[in-house]
């Protein structure tokens, strides 16, 4: 094992998430589509729940193999649930974002049900022309 | 251009600090040395018969964290899936009443022939993921998931009239759900209630035997680890999440003028 | 000498940067078709990452979610409102 190689490429992980944590919050906050800003999104949470698992992540050692946190032992004696805690990754951060995903995907199904109603009311999904026409209807209603 | 310019600047600004965070040890060494303590007491006790006031009887972990020692978060999880499931539904609240005129023949016979055997063995992989979720990795979550892109796909494929010709109705699917999410909540009360009644003490959310109370759900079934409570909260979920998905995915592949019906609106308002 | 764990290293640095360039393609992208099958790409990228990661209860529900629900609804969405994004 390479200590120096693991430790470049888990470096090189961490960079390219917050790269794309970085794009992806220009596409949420820049792009006038609102459709764009419901994929930039997506691929935002997922940004995110990668983090959290990899923040439970720990370091091979020579002799060491990692394991999921799953024992495949129906009957343990203590020193085989000793060798499991030593192998295995962190459960918790896991459990955490099994849960965060699937409701992740209820509240996205429930932002797509409203960017039907917006793109029916308003012919069009672009916020910018969406802003002028409330200033416009604002106008016409004011005057 | 300006507003791109400045965005691009701050992001890469934003980039540039979470980085410089990391340099300076943020995150503590990458890759972390070793787990957390409470990660490795969760690991020692979920399979530990040595401790059995303790343990949660099932030798996966994720789903002992996710249904046994925080099973309180994932109860409220629950919750606010039942409501953003619930708000999807009632921004499409007349599109069940109305009938679906529009009879589309779906794609090709062979298409469909595929379709049918590949609908049998997603939802054969998901039943088997829900129903082993304390034994090998998987789980409700996991399972309702897989299960819910066959009627997506179903819809897609055979065209909308399926769900109406097999007699898979709105309110059919409805009150499987809202049943389920029941009998999930009842579950986690069910010691409790059965303490009260026999003057014993109970726990909400207990599954093994604890300390102070001999009450426990069986941890193992003809010899094989059954979880106690957890399996029963993996097939209750699997069904809430299934159901749930099914109703949105339903009443969002609606053909376009029924939608758009609703969409207008009553006289007042929308 | 490359062993088994700088392997495992390898393909999870690999693939993160693999994740970026398609991330960038997706947000920049015109045509929203394109950024559906972009963003879905990605997501397998990401469930290679989790698979390293030691997380198979994760991978088990994140493809299912978003190579699989994800698309088929976006791309639902990208019919009713229009392919082309429109900039003024």
């Amino acid at each position: 094992m390479d200590i120096e190689l693991v430790k470049f490429m888990f470096i090189l992980t961490v960079m390219s998430l917050y790269l794309n944590f970085a794009i992806t919050l220009y596409g949420v906050v820049a792009k006038v589509n609102l459709v764009k800003k419901l994929i930039a999104l997506t691929i935002l949470q997922d940004t995110v729940n990668v983090f959290t698992v990899l923040i439970g992540y720990r370091l091979w050692r020579p002799g060491l193999i990692l394991q999921p946190p799953a024992l495949t032992d129906m009957n343990p004696t203590p020193e085989i649930i000793k060798d499991f805690v030593e192998r295995s990754v962190d459960p918790l951060p896991q459990a955490f974002v099994l849960t965060a995903i699937v409701i992740g995907l209820a509240v996205t199904l429930f932002l797509t049900t409203i960017v039907l109603h917006v793109n029916y009311h308003f012919k069009t999904v672009n916020v910018d022309e969406i802003g002028g026409m409330k200033r416009r209807y604002i106008h016409e209603e004011a005057v | 251009m300006l507003r791109d310019i400045i965005f691009v600047t701050l992001l890469i600004i934003i980039a540039l600090a979470l980085s410089y965070l990391t340099y300076l040890g943020g995150l503590g060494d990458l890759p972390p040395q070793d787990i957390r303590l409470i990660a490795r007491s969760y690991l020692n006790l979920t399979y530990n018969q040595g401790v059995n006031w303790l343990w949660a009887a099932s030798p996966e972990a994720v789903t002992a964290i996710v249904w046994d020692y925080r099973g309180l978060d994932t109860l409220f999880e629950t919750v606010v899936f039942y409501g953003a499931i619930l708000a999807a539904l009632t921004v499409f609240r007349g599109v069940s009443k109305l009938p679906d005129r529009i009879v589309s023949v779906g794609l090709s016979v062979v298409v469909k022939r595929t379709m049918a055997i590949v609908t049998l063995a997603i939802l054969t992989v998901a039943a088997s993921t829900a129903l082993h979720g304390h034994l090998t990795p998987g789980g409700g979550f996991q399972g309702g998931a897989i299960a819910s892109v066959a009627p997506l796909l179903l819809i897609v494929v055979f065209g909308k009239q399926l769900f109406v010709e097999k007699k898979v109705s709105y309110n059919k699917l409805l009150t499987l759900r809202n049943a389920s999410l029941g009998l999930l909540s009842l579950s986690t009360v069910a010691l409790l209630i059965y303490g009260l009644a026999t003057n014993e003490i109970g726990y909400i959310f207990q599954n093994q035997a604890k300390a102070l109370s001999t009450l426990s759900y069986p941890s193992h079934m003809l010899d094989v680890p059954l979880g106690g409570t957890l399996f029963f909260l993996n097939v209750f979920e699997f069904l809430a999440v299934t159901s749930g998905f099914t109703l949105v995915f339903t009443l969002l592949l609606s053909s376009e003028e029924v939608i758009l019906k609703e969409f207008e609106g009553e006289e007042y308002g929308y | 000498m490359m062993d088994y764990v700088d392997l495992v290293f390898l393909m999870m640095g690999i693939t993160a940067v693999i994740s970026v360039s398609f991330t960038f393609l997706a947000v920049k992208t015109k045509d929203l078709m394109h950024a559906v099958i972009f963003s879905s790409v990605q997501s397998i990228a990401y469930a290679l990452v989790y698979f390293l990661l030691m997380a198979p209860d994760i991978v088990l529900v994140y493809v299912a979610v978003s190579v699989g629900i994800y698309p088929l609804i976006l791309i639902l969405v990208v019919k009713r409102v229009g392919r082309f994004e429109v900039t003024a």
